[in-house]
């Protein structure tokens, strides 16, 4: 084996590698040249066969030169692999999708008692719910509205079989579901429909939303309560909100509590939204009527509670902007988000 | 109910706050202002107040009783105008009251030689302050009282009147010819006055054209009755009438006040219509109302209101009121004016205090100090909210729709055994019945959003069903999803709703041809959902609709999976040393037969022990035969441990 051999060796590699053109071709070299086969592996093998006295000088030119010649195979499948890699690269890519896609959303209603949940929720209170078909006893006697009371005029009633069974008309009735199984202290929220006997139009409708609380504990008052209105009116609209308690009627409570928030839209001066008087009246409240709390069972020596009911529609209807009623109750939302609404 | 702020003021004399003041404390104290005008009156400027006057306070639907509230929070003196007695007569009048349990009081008396001409000026204005047209003096005088003390009387034309005049439960009148001229068909169950040919009056309600006044009436009788409140409530009810008099008299009158209201009306008659008194008065009164005692603790107005209110305040206020207050051995007792048939309890007592003290005392900046309870949330409520996650991150849109629905579409609807509720009065009588689906609602809405175009429709709503079981009316909460698209859409729809069940943590989702059918289905797919082996919803394609969108839905039994719910117990975590071995099998099964029941029974059959998961990998449709590839996994198990286990459980079948 000569010197002149192994560079002829190294010089046809060199020519074969400058024309391979694939990975393929790569791999027939590596086979021809590498493998156990292979013209360069065969004369690295051969270095034990040489004569004593050649091998210190041929074996290490045989070494350099399978060196130099893996070096430049491996130069050239790299290139090779990485044209290949950028060819697939192109084939292989994707353009993204500019359509937008659908996503869900809540109903502005749901979304409405969901923050208030989430605040009374914060305050210790538990969320329940009650049976829409109700009967005279929890919707009306057991909040102290007899039969021929007069307080029934203010909620014109659908029966389902008069006189006993009916829709409820105020979330009330869970208040009395509430008092009747749970033994207190109980802080509890309640939201839900409520139905009274009224024609569909713009601003009315048959069937609306309420939110009800109700605290039975040893110790509260109507600081306590308006203290609690105060949270929720700042939450839902804002740390500037005017408010004002005022004395109402309700059968079920005693002191009664109206409610009432500054007209946003006039800020008290007066407008067609307040009907003139530079108010908004929210709902009712009060402490629990003694009566009320009898008829449960509860001892009112022990025990005293405060309640509100809120109708929500209105609240909702203002917050987004929505003018018709029947929007609200199963007409067209839009897809999209609504104005003022916050998402986290 | 309006007022005049110079009425108010010639009441209580030293009053300095503004009419706009005095309406925002009437309005403190329960009497919410609604209304707010400059008039002008008896040549003056004036304003005239409207306040909603509460439901329990028959007294404050009068001049009278609204300055005794405008007295009372402002600390000053009431003066009720003092009215002279009526002159004496022996003359007994021909009455009979044959209505002894509706009726608590009548007082009457005749008046001759009374010149009903017209009313001067500043009477014909008061009238129309409240909306009344004036009727000539004698009858806006009536009306004037009845504004000022709260007590409608009833002018009689005697010489109109035949024999004696009755009062009695109608049994024999077909109709009424109101005095407004109106014919009003009687039911033969209402209270009238009546003399011995003709029915002269609904009590309480309105007088008729029998015995009504003209310009030509010289001789009258005035009446003034307190029924039994909930008698005139139906009566007006029933008889579709509603005048200023049964909008008092179907509130808690108080007897005792008719007195007052019976001499000013004589007084003035005499003073402007002329006259003479030519009876005695007559009186039925055979249960005096007399006043409650109520013992009442000083501190429970501060307890209720959580601030400090002095017993002299308290004290103040309950005599500014007109009640009377006995001291005793630091307690007090109580005793409210007759007029306040309303103050029956203690509470009462602290509310009267609390809200004459001012609501406007009670600080609301304060947090809350509310005690501390155990949550009592049931857990339909908590699923609700975390199917409204889940939903509206798959991308649908929540709505909420009519509960009550129209005729027939319960019946395309239904799939229970339960029978349709129906309302028996509602004013929207085309939606009469109670839904028993949520689909309905749904479909309305997939038309409406259908009508704007939208293309991909994808919606749910959450409400009440209802259903007739025998004698009980059932609801439940129920899930109604809908998805609407042009292209079939089945398979993706149906993991829509798998995937929302496997976020709530039910494993065993399983689907079988449904038992019960909705019409509006395609019965060719129409399936009962079941989780844990319990039906628990339906998921159907809707029969072609002219729109020509595929449309799916199903529901689900809010109720039923709340009782399903259990935490997870097996361990879903696979360790980085552990290995899992998946190996097939292919099950041919009859078009008919479910998959499902072959799972169920077959792991009733093999040893579970070394299972992770069995799972649905693959379906064939071959003629009139399903194959399905069943992939399941080992665990702990070596490669050949597996394949041997594998082979023993399903022979020939493995792939």
């Amino acid at each position: 084996m000569t010197e002149e051999q192994v560079k002829k060796l190294l010089e046809e590699l060199k020519s074969d590698l400058e024309s391979a053109e694939s990975s393929t071709a790569t791999t027939k070299l590596w086979h021809k040249y590498f493998s156990d086969t292979g013209s360069f592996k065969l004369l690295i093998k051969k270095i034990k066969d040489l004569p004593a006295e050649e091998k210190k000088t041929t074996a290490l030119i045989i070494q350099q030169a399978y060196k130099e010649a893996q070096e430049l195979f491996t130069e050239k499948e790299k290139s090779i692999k990485g044209g290949e890699m950028s060819g697939n690269i192109k084939s292989q890519s994707e353009d993204i999708n500019l359509i937008a896609p659908k996503i869900g959303h809540l109903h502005p209603i749901s979304k409405t008692i969901r923050e208030m949940n989430e605040l009374f929720t914060s305050m210790g209170f538990s969320i329940m719910d009650g049976p829409e078909i109700e009967t005279d006893e929890f919707c009306f006697q057991r909040l102290n509205v007899p039969a021929d009371h007069p307080a029934r005029d203010m909620q014109d009633t659908i029966y389902i079989k008069e006189p006993d069974f009916l829709l409820r008309t105020q979330t009330s009735s869970i208040e009395a579901q509430v008092l009747a199984k749970y033994k207190p202290p109980f802080k509890i929220v309640c939201p839900g429909k409520s139905y009274r006997n009224e024609s569909v139009n713009k601003s009315n409708h048959f069937v609306f939303h309420q939110y009800q609380g109700v605290v039975v504990t040893e110790r509260t008052n109507m600081k306590d309560l308006f203290g609690t209105f105060q949270v929720l009116f700042k939450k839902m609209y804002g740390e500037d909100v005017v408010t004002r308690y005022r004395n109402k009627y309700y059968p079920e409570v005693e002191p009664g509590v109206g409610p009432d928030m500054q007209c946003f839209n006039c800020h008290g001066k007066g407008c067609p939204l307040c009907k003139g008087v530079g108010w908004i009246e929210m709902g009712g409240a009060g402490i629990i009527h003694p009566n009320v709390m009898k008829m449960a069972g509860i001892d009112t020596k022990k025990y005293v509670g405060f309640a509100f009911g809120l109708g929500l529609d209105r609240w909702v209807m203002a917050k987004y902007k929505i003018t018709d009623i029947r929007t609200l109750l199963g007409g067209n939302l839009g897809y999209k988000y609504y104005e003022n609404e916050s998402i986290i | 109910m309006k007022v005049l702020y110079s009425e108010i003021k010639e009441l209580v004399p030293r009053l300095k706050a503004s009419p706009k003041e005095v309406g925002e404390a009437l309005t403190l104290t329960g009497f919410m202002m609604d209304g707010f005008t400059e008039v002008s009156y008896k040549g003056k400027k004036d304003y005239l107040l409207s306040l909603e006057i509460r439901q329990n306070r028959a007294d404050c639907l009068s001049v009278i009783g609204l300055a005794q509230e405008v007295a009372a929070y402002y600390n000053l003196k009431l003066n009720i105008p003092t009215v002279k007695p009526i002159s004496k007569n022996t003359k007994k009048l021909d009455i009979k009251i044959e209505t002894k349990k509706e009726t608590k009081r009548v007082l009457a008396i005749k008046i001759d030689n009374v010149k009903n001409i017209e009313s001067p000026e500043w009477l014909k204005d008061y009238m129309s302050f409240y909306g009344l047209n004036s009727a000539g003096l004698l009858v806006d005088l009536s009306n004037y009282v009845m504004m000022m003390t709260g007590y409608p009387s009833h002018l009689i034309d005697f010489d109109k009147t035949e024999g004696s005049i009755c009062w009695s439960i109608n049994n024999s009148f077909k109709e009424i010819t109101t005095l407004l001229g109106s014919v009003t068909k009687l039911n033969n169950n209402e209270i009238i006055i009546r003399d011995n040919n003709s029915v002269l009056a609904l009590a309480g309600i309105i007088g008729g054209k029998t015995d009504s006044i003209d310009i030509k009436t010289k001789s009258i009788i005035v009446e003034i009755a307190i029924y039994d409140r909930s008698i005139i409530r139906k009566n007006s009810r029933s008889l579709s009438i509603t005048t200023e008099a049964s909008r008092r008299l179907e509130k808690d009158l108080d007897p005792n006040g008719a007195d007052y209201a019976m001499k000013m009306l004589v007084a003035l008659i005499l003073k402007y219509a002329g006259g003479q008194v030519a009876s005695s008065l007559f009186s039925y009164y055979p249960k005096k109302y007399i006043s409650l005692k109520i013992q009442f603790d000083k501190e429970l107005p501060s307890k209720l209101a959580g601030i400090e209110i002095s017993p002299k305040d308290t004290l103040r206020i309950l005599k500014g009121l007109n009640f009377q207050v006995i001291s005793k051995n630091n307690k007090l007792t109580v005793t409210p004016p007759t007029s306040r048939m309303d103050v029956s309890l203690p509470e009462d007592l602290a509310e009267e205090v609390i809200r004459i003290y001012g609501y406007n005392h009670i600080p609301t900046n304060e947090t809350p100090c509310l005690e501390i309870v155990k949550n009592i949330t049931p857990k339909n409520i908590v699923l609700a909210e975390k199917i409204r996650d889940v939903l509206t991150s798959l991308g649908f849109d929540e709505t909420l729709s009519w509960p009550l629905t129209q005729k027939g579409i319960n019946d395309k609807f239904n799939y229970s055994d339960l029978k349709e509720i129906t309302t028996q009065n509602s004013v929207n009588d085309l939606f009469p019945h109670l839904r028993q689906s949520i689909a309905a609602g749904l479909l309305n809405q997939m038309t409406e959003y259908f009508k704007k175009g939208v293309e991909y429709i994808d919606i749910f709503e959450i409400g009440k069903v209802f259903g007739e079981s025998g004698k009980n009316y059932l609801e439940h909460e129920s899930l109604g999803i809908l998805s609407a698209t042009k292209n079939n859409n089945l398979p993706q729809f149906k993991d829509k709703v798998e995937s929302l069940l496997r976020l709530l943590g039910f494993e065993n989702v399983k689907y079988f041809e449904s038992k019960l059918k909705p019409r509006i289905s395609n019965p060719e797919s129409c399936w009962d959902i079941f989780v844990n082996n319990q039906n628990i919803g339906i998921l159907y394609k809707l029969t072609p609709s002219e729109t020509k969108l595929n449309i799916y839905f199903a529901e689900i039994d809010i109720e039923k999976i709340t009782k399903l719910l259990t935490s997870v117990d097996n361990n879903p975590v696979v360790e980085l040393t552990q290995k899992l071995i998946p190996l097939d099998v292919n099950i041919e099964l009859d078009e008919k037969d479910s998959i499902f029941e072959y799972l169920d029974n077959l792991e009733k059959k093999i040893n579970k022990k070394n299972i992770w998961s069995i799972n649905i990998a693959d379906i064939y449709q071959m003629e009139e035969k399903k194959r399905y590839t069943l992939r399941v996994t080992y665990e702990e198990l070596s490669d050949k441990e597996a394949k041997d286990t594998h082979l023993k459980t399903f022979g020939s079948n493995i792939i």
